[in-house]
């Protein structure tokens, strides 16, 4: 579209006001209802101009919801999640980029079969051993004869058992499991020339070395953009802690709360509280999203690469 | 990935890869393990006992006409979200990509849709388009009764649906923009001094350069629509009317943990499953491909 | 890899350690319940009323929302070790658990830990739902109701009704001269409320809902509500929808029947004896409660009980049962006992518990006169074949057959016959399958 004329870059601007006014058309009208009163939002038709309950509402349902150990707990996974998925998946494409092991590409398709699956796909099974997550390794245990060893030997039963209900691993470790970032680091780590790792073995560095020294930091601006997708995205999980969690006063997380805040059989209509709600637990993956931009689409971009 | 400098440890790769590998192992392979021997068996809710039922609960779904309505819903509900929210993101993206004057500040607000989670968006639509609240509810005052989602199944799908592609939006946009932003401008320039108008550019020029991206971002879009689908469903209809809302992750939670049909679940996950596998599967080829014509 | 494992074994080794060591506080058992708002207030209070009673137990009462998400997360938690002591599980979750043999029977508990219960002086047609096919209790009656019809009397007497409507004839008749006299909504219906507007009908009117007496003599039952009086009822029903003397109101049409009926803004509605305490406070205008009509010319017959009796699950250690049956009999002392029939509408459990609380007058005035229709209509007549309750497997996906097959009717026009045949189909799969995941079981 190189054309300068002016009725050209009208129509332009006027698309683009269309197209904005479409995106940010449901933040408005959650700020405003999150600033109405109870018989304001309840009027048809309702006004879209914002009224001054805001902070009312924002306190009754930072109450209501018990939203301060929900954002909590949510911010506790998400840091844990993102955390943990740089970690393990700058140290596994370390290994696969620059170590020539035996099973190396059957170690890496193992994981990369993982990339297209996420959770929601996978419920059922996740469930399935979310009574007992180190099962396989009880198994492996009893039929080796190990169990019966130790017990024999110390008298101590070897009873191996890890349940995910009601607990922070069990919130965070099945997130971190897929390959997402493996994935991105692999690209990355590619692009690194061999003169650089011979240049680091000339040297005399380790491996451990030339990791530390040398690609983690040239790794800064990819680990930035894995983060804040990382970090929103486990914000934003819902199924997952809503079947994992029967505790939900002390284990809820933010997103999943916003369920229980629908207006409910017993009660009236006050859909601007659930707006405070929803304004709040919106906020923090937002702030990501519009501060970290730079970074965030450089992540999503180059995960297609 | 065929390098020369690697280096020989042998057991240092194996350290570095083990917890990755560990997690994918218990938290991936043996559920899908467990999930099969599940939907080979009939599986007590309670635990305690599972029955050999070999592939009858594959044959039970695959007779049942309520799995194809759902099946033929998922798909209807995947290529129309999908397809409302990439015509959207390219049109915008294809204006902002003239780069005028201000256009920044659109591009960040354009992002925001994906910072969103599907709950919170799936709350915020359902107040929209509640019957009795008064934004499109008002619509109830001129023709009483005509906007109902929670008697009617076709408005309840739509409601559905246009959330999702409004929450696509950003996704698709940022992929859009960077695609049509590599695009060289000689051949803008060519183009135009062909007397091309830009309507002719974009549909003759631009879109073949970037249907790879194009492609992509269907697939992604196809997979979110399994993903994303349940928080917007959970929060807005819940399945209803009559189950009108219902995609294949919503059944599978609705069959298995509400029915406490846990094998019919399991059933249902395995399909599922391969089919997402297949999807990638494709997608994988055709990135493959347009990496070796490049 | 190795060091994961010997260093979960050490641990488990010394968390097993640490446990074994006496306990000293009070022993603490948990109480999941599905209830939620006001009712679920009452129950913490009863909570701690209990704690308060006595120092060697304490309760603590966790509250999962509703009866569904309760049982869900009563599964989730007993599969991997973490349930509850004791658990609030309604008629629909019912044979699942009993199949499942991972609970302590009642009676069994209390005899265990020395206390003695006369149980027949439980309520015959509350007892019947929770206990095994000769009549032996199973779990503890706890919060139990019956369907009610709620009239706005305000209304009844603008269009010259006198008393309370007892057939459908009438009701049908009422609707229409207040539709006529421009109340916009005479009755507020719910299609997801099949436990009222479908279960009740078919004890009251004496009519199967499933072979082999509702399910209760064998796994191998089939549904037999696509039939006769089933067909006319829907029909009815879709007549009455059809004229707009029916108005669907549920949560999804964003006021659901109580909250419609409490706001004036219909004239009837169907609910448990349960809201009669709600609607005392809450509700605007005169209004007043009858047992739900019949067709004229039926042998009325009882109602069927609502609501859920207290499961105790097995795996929890001794001191935890001390705990739990001392709450069980904490709450069946009669001065408990009328504390939560009062605070709730829920009715009272026992026959010596109603005598005592009509002999007090309880039920002469409001804001509590009407309850006792509840106990007529549960004990109308005694528990017989098609009433004492319904006994299928995986209820709850019967049940939801019943509401698509009603809501398809009312809000797409289906053909009732066809619907309910659909539905029947369906559920008698659903029973098939529950049998052969329980095969050579019997139902207790």
């Amino acid at each position: 579209m190189i054309e300068r004329s002016p009725y050209f870059d009208a129509f332009t601007y006027a698309v683009m006001i269309i197209g904005l006014g479409l995106v940010v058309f449901p933040f408005w009208v959650v700020i405003v209802a999150a600033s109405q009163s109870l018989q304001e939002v309840s009027s048809v038709p309702i006004s879209l101009l914002p009224s001054d309950q805001l902070w009312v509402n924002l306190s009754e349902a930072w109450e209501r919801g018990g939203l301060g150990t929900k954002m909590l707990n949510s911010m506790i996974v998400s840091v844990g999640v993102t955390i943990g998925k740089i970690t393990l998946a700058a140290m596994s494409a370390f290994a696969i980029v620059f170590f020539n092991f035996r099973s190396r590409m059957i170690c890496f398709w193992l994981i990369f079969i993982t990339l297209m699956l996420p959770l929601e796909v996978r419920i059922v099974p996740t469930y399935a051993i979310a009574a007992n997550a180190l099962m396989p390794f009880q198994a492996i245990l009893d039929v080796t004869g190990l169990t019966w060893l130790v017990q024999t030997v110390s008298g101590v039963q070897v009873s191996l058992n890890w349940n995910l209900l009601n607990s922070y691993t069990g919130l965070i470790l099945p997130l971190v499991a897929t390959a997402t970032g493996t994935f991105l680091y692999r690209q990355f780590f590619m692009t690194i020339p061999d003169e650089l790792v011979e240049a680091s073995k000339m040297d005399g560095a380790s491996a451990m070395e030339f990791f530390w020294d040398v690609l983690i930091p040239l790794s800064r601006t990819n680990m930035l953009a894995l983060a804040t997708i990382m970090f929103v995205s486990s914000w934003n999980q819902y199924l997952w802690p809503l079947l994992i969690t029967t505790d939900r006063e002390n284990f809820g997380t933010a997103v999943m709360q916003l369920r229980f805040l629908i207006p409910t059989m017993n009660g009236t209509p006050d859909w601007n509280v659930t707006m405070a709600a929803a304004l709040i637990i919106m906020l923090p993956p937002l702030l990501v999203v519009a501060f970290m931009q730079r970074w965030f689409v450089r992540g999503l971009i180059s995960r297609d690469k | 990935m065929e390098r020369r400098a690697v280096y020989r440890n042998k057991v240092l790769p194996w350290l570095l890869i083990g917890p990755q590998l560990i997690l994918v192992l218990v938290f991936f392979y043996w559920p899908t393990s467990q999930a099969l021997y599940w939907a080979f068996t009939l599986e007590q809710p309670w635990g305690g006992g599972n029955l050999w039922a070999g592939l009858d609960n594959f044959l039970y779904i695959f007779r049942d006409s309520r799995y194809w309505a759902t099946v033929l819903r998922s798909a209807f509900y995947a290529l129309a979200a999908t397809g409302i929210s990439m015509f959207v993101a390219l049109t915008l993206a294809s204006f902002v990509d003239r780069s005028l004057k201000g256009t920044k500040i659109f591009q960040s607000v354009f992002i925001w849709p994906y910072a969103i989670a599907a709950p919170a968006a799936g709350v915020a639509f359902r107040f929209i388009f509640s019957p009795e609240a008064g934004l499109v509810g008002g619509i109830n005052e001129l023709w009483p009764g005509i906007w109902d989602p929670s008697t009617n199944g076709i408005q309840a799908l739509a409601m559905v649906i246009i959330c999702h592609a409004w929450l696509g939006i950003g996704y698709n946009f940022v992929f859009f923009l960077a695609a049509l932003q590599m695009i060289p401008r000689s051949i803008n320039e060519a183009g135009a001094m062909d007397g091309a108008r830009p309507l002719r550019r974009m549909l003759d020029l631009q879109l073949p350069l970037i249907a790879p991206t194009a492609f992509f971002l269907l697939i992604m879009n196809i997979i979110s629509s399994f993903t994303d689908s349940f928080g917007l469903i959970d929060t807005m209809t819940e399945g209803g009317p009559v189950g009108q809302t219902e995609v294949m992750v919503y059944k599978i939670y609705v069959d298995g943990f509400k029915g406490l049909d846990y094998s019919g679940a399991a059933a249902q996950s395995i399909v599922l499953m391969l089919l997402v596998i297949g999807l990638t599967f494709i997608q994988f080829k055709w990135v493959e491909r347009r990496v070796h014509y490049n | 890899m190795k060091t994961n494992w010997l260093l979960g074994a050490a641990l488990t080794a010394s968390a097993l350690a640490l446990m074994a060591s006496p306990a000293s506080a009070a022993t603490k058992f948990e109480f999941w319940y599905g209830l939620s708002g006001d009712l679920s207030e009452k129950i913490q209070e009863m909570c701690s009323r209990f704690n308060a009673s006595q120092a060697d137990y304490e309760i603590v009462c966790v509250s999962q929302e509703n009866y569904e998400n309760n049982l869900q997360n009563t599964i989730a938690a007993f599969r991997a070790n973490k349930q509850p002591t004791v658990t609030q599980i309604s008629d629909g979750g019912v044979v699942d658990l009993m199949l499942s043999g991972a609970f302590l029977p009642v009676r069994q508990l209390m005899e265990e830990n020395g206390y003695t219960i006369d149980w027949s002086n439980y309520n015959s047609g509350v007892a019947s739902y929770f206990s095994t096919s000769t009549g032996e209790l199973l779990a503890m009656p706890f919060n139990n109701s019956t369907a009610m019809f709620y009239y706005n009397t305000d209304a009844l007497k603008a269009v010259g009704f006198e008393g309370l409507p007892a057939t459908w004839e009438e009701v049908e008749d009422v609707a229409r001269k207040m539709k006529a006299a421009g109340y916009e909504c005479p009755i507020a219906m719910d299609p997801t409320g099949q436990w009222q507007w479908w279960e009740q009908f078919s004890a009251i009117h004496n009519v199967p809902i499933a072979t082999n007496g509702n399910g209760f003599g064998g796994l191998d039952a089939e549904v037999t509500f696509n039939q006769g009086k089933f067909v006319e009822q829907l029909t009815f029903y879709k007549k009455m929808f059809d004229e707009g003397l029916m108005v669907h109101k549920s949560k999804a049409a964003g006021q659901t029947a109580n909250e419609a009926f409490i706001a004036g803004d219909c004239q009837m509605a169907s609910s448990s004896i349960a809201d009669h305490g709600t609607f005392g406070t809450q509700a605007k205008g005169k209004w007043d409660v009858a047992m739900l009509p019949i067709w004229a010319g039926t042998e009325r017959q009882n109602s069927l009980v609502g609501g859920a009796a207290l499961w105790t699950l097995k795996g929890k250690s001794a001191e935890e049962y001390k705990g739990a049956a001392a709450f069980y009999n904490f709450i069946a002392t009669p001065e408990q006992a009328q504390h939560w029939s009062t605070i709730t509408g829920y009715i009272p459990v026992t026959n010596t518990g109603f005598e005592a609380m009509k002999a007090a007058g309880f039920y002469d005035a409001a804001p509590y006169k009407g309850r006792e229709l509840a106990i007529q209509s549960l004990t109308y007549t005694p528990a017989g074949e098609y009433t004492r309750g319904v006994r299928l497997g995986n209820f709850g996906a019967v049940r939801v057959e019943i509401q698509k097959a009603m809501q398809s009717v009312i809000f797409d026009g289906a053909d009732p016959k066809v619907a309910l045949d659909e539905a029947a189909a369906r559920s008698n799969e659903i029973l098939r399958k529950f049998e052969q995941t329980y095969k050579g079981q019997q139902l207790p």
